[in-house]
């Protein structure tokens, strides 16, 4: 298993943490730790979260682009 | 003017002429403003039967297919069809009602948390929570549905939302749909580059293609490159069956000669197709020998499942536009010969292990009627349900385009044939074609999933001609039993059925019986004939089973035919990686 830190932009729409945190698991990646916030102006959450799967992270960070509430997506293997 | 009020001089401001539904308590102030309004409604029998109908609806007509339901069991009982749409990438909106607002959470009569039972399978989902969001919802609920990738969004409505004041909304303006995106140059040289090199290159094509309204732009890919060319279930007849270099379907059920190319080839070339696992059998045994070139518009795809040499992500009609006239300019080059070799061969094997119709005996061949039919009504849609009758209508129906080829593909939904058709007939009304033929092919276990919209197929008088295959089983679980069980026959058994015959008739549809294959000419051209509805009940072998097949975790090389196994063919070694060839100078 790799782990990956996920930083992600999304809306702060209904159900848009959902969305990710599904989408993750369902493509093969557990997420270990989740950590977020809204801020300034609360209409953006911005959050992290550590995975880890066997899986290419180039699809889960495709997949994870391809959601209408994720705004941002940056994916990068833990030291 | 109420939310609802505003909802349905928006629909038909984004140009819905139909749309699929049954109501209900939540969904009562949406369809009080129906009443009077331009908007066709179907009023089904079962909520399934609404998405189906939607999801057949937007299939062949490419437009946006629209469904409605109450909140709870309404709800629920739409989501089979929202999955389907979703798995197949096809158009949907689909409008549920819901509890006021102030109940939501509450556990109230029919509240049903249909938003998150639907998240994993819809593009996007909204719930309307305030009136005044209406505009941005369902403008980009239709805006997501059609563009890029197309796919199901679904919009929960609070009653107390549409009841709420909206006269101080706008008009509804539609949001149209977003241009596709372009592949980048530097992917195209990569493709090229594999695709010029290539000695054994076979065309993979799959649903994509028909999606991104790219099927001559396809047919003029194959005609100047000469490639041969195999297809997906979703992707038959972006190619005409009987092409010279259509080699048939490819997968678990393909034809020999598709598999056995895609196995030997050197270079795939990979158009609007998701190596689907029903399409490459045991992946690590898919096309071993092959470089991959995969043209997408959707960049998930590329590499989810086999890494892809040259990824080509963009539009399909551009891609292909960019790359047909370099690729044919290398038709003659150093490979040429090796080239024109090779197809000779994919041909010559097509022919060898070209489908048989003459089985002999007095009872009705399947696969044979299929083909009559078909040849029969050249211009006709064909909506199938699932098991082996739907792969029968795949390796045998005559096919010239793929949006006359309605399939439950990436979710094998049984009970789709009826409604989808039915959907399909709506959008011939709505083109101005109502007698435009349509026909659905189904099975004795699959019709009665949705029997009860015989009843939506009266009332409207549409006029979809219904081929009930009965082989008085569960045919395709019976022959997985049967070769992979030890004949372990388990719950398949249909020798009970009810009088079809009977029960299309009580529904008031025309009905007609035969079970010996001289009978089959006559009742086919009665079927056609015949002015409205109509139903060919068909008695079958009851052992036929779907040849060839490819076995369970098996590679596509180890094909069955009639139980034997083919000879694993030869696998050539991939060619050497190609020197980069420009685009502009080819």
């Amino acid at each position: 298993m790799r782990r990956y830190r996920l930083d992600l932009t999304l809306r702060h729409a209904e159900g848009a943490l959902a969305r990710v945190l599904g989408t993750a698991e369902r493509r093969g990646f557990r997420p270990l730790a989740v950590e977020g916030e809204t801020r300034p102006d609360g209409d953006r959450w911005h959050l992290q979260m550590t995975v880890e799967g066997d899986r290419p992270a180039d699809n889960l960070h495709e997949q994870l682009a391809k959601l209408y509430d994720c705004l941002d997506v940056q994916v990068q293997p833990c030291s | 003017m109420n939310g609802a009020r505003w909802l349905v001089q928006a629909l038909e401001a984004e140009g819905v002429d139909t749309l699929f539904g049954y109501p209900g308590g939540t969904i009562m102030p949406f369809y009080d403003a129906l009443h009077g309004a331009a908007l066709k409604h179907v009023l089904v029998r079962h909520e399934q039967g609404a998405a189906f109908a939607a999801n057949g609806y937007a299939r062949a007509s490419g437009r946006v297919g629209v469904c409605v339901a109450t909140s709870g069991p309404g709800a629920s009982n739409l989501v089979t069809g929202i999955a389907d749409a979703m798995l197949d990438s096809v158009p949907m909106v689909v409008i549920t009602g819901q509890v006021p607002t102030t109940l939501m959470g509450t556990d109230a009569f029919q509240e049903l948390d249909v938003f998150g039972m639907t998240l994993p399978m819809v593009k996007h989902s909204f719930i309307a929570r305030r009136v005044e969001d209406l505009p941005m919802i369902v403008g980009e609920a239709f805006r997501l549905a059609r563009s890029g990738r197309p796919g199901p969004v679904l919009i929960d409505l609070p009653k107390d939302v549409q009841l709420a004041d909206a006269s101080m909304l706008p008009p509804h303006v539609s949001s149209g749909i977003d241009d596709p995106e372009p592949p980048k140059d530097a992917s195209l040289h990569e493709a090229l580059a594999l695709i010029s090199q290539a000695q054994r290159p076979v065309i993979y094509g799959g649903g994509g293609i028909a999606l991104g309204s790219a099927v001559q732009d396809f047919r003029t890919f194959v005609d100047a490159t000469q490639i041969p060319t195999v297809l997906t279930l979703k992707g038959l007849g972006a190619l005409p069956t009987r092409h010279p270099l259509n080699l048939g379907m490819l997968g678990m059920h393909g034809s020999r000669a598709a598999n056995l190319a895609v196995q030997e080839c050197d270079v795939l070339i990979v158009v609007g197709a998701r190596f689907d696992d029903r399409a490459t059998g045991k992946l690590a045994g898919f096309a071993p020998g092959a470089r991959i070139v995969h043209m997408d518009l959707d960049a998930c795809e590329i590499g989810k499942l086999r890494a892809a040499d040259a990824g080509v992500r963009g539009d399909i009609r551009t891609t292909l536009t960019k790359l047909t006239l370099p690729c044919a300019a290398h038709l003659h080059g150093r490979n040429g010969a090796a080239r024109r070799a090779w197809r000779s061969q994919c041909q010559q094997r097509a022919q060898q292990h070209a489908a048989r119709y003459d089985a002999p005996g007095d009872t009705v061949y399947a696969p044979a009627l299929l083909k009559r039919l078909s040849e029969l009504a050249p211009d006709a849609v064909v909506a199938c349900d699932v098991g082996q009758h739907q792969m029968w209508v795949a390796q045998h129906w005559r096919l010239d385009d793929p949006r006359k080829h309605l399939t439950s593909g990436g979710l094998g939904a049984m009970g789709f044939g009826i409604p989808a058709a039915m959907g399909v007939q709506m959008a011939n009304i709505d083109a101005g074609q109502p007698d435009a033929r349509v026909v659905c092919v189904s099975g004795d276990g699959s019709i009665l999933m949705n029997i009860q919209e015989l009843a939506t197929l009266r009332r409207y008088g549409l006029p979809v001609k219904i081929v009930l295959l009965d082989n008085q089983a569960l045919g395709m679980v019976r022959q997985w039993q049967e070769l992979f069980f030890d004949k372990r026959y388990s719950e398949i058994d249909l020798s009970d059925n009810p009088d079809f015959v009977a029960i299309a008739q009580a529904f008031g549809i025309e009905a007609l019986h035969i079970e010996r294959a001289d009978q089959v000419d006559g009742a086919l051209q009665a079927l056609l004939d015949a002015k409205g509805p109509a139903l060919l009940h068909v008695a079958i072998d009851t052992a036929a089973n779907v040849w060839p097949l490819v076995p369970p975790n098996r590679s596509n090389s180890e094909m069955l035919d009639d139980g034997v196994a083919a000879a694993a063919p030869a696998i050539a070694a991939p060619t050497p990686l190609p020197e980069a060839t420009s685009v502009q100078e080819a």
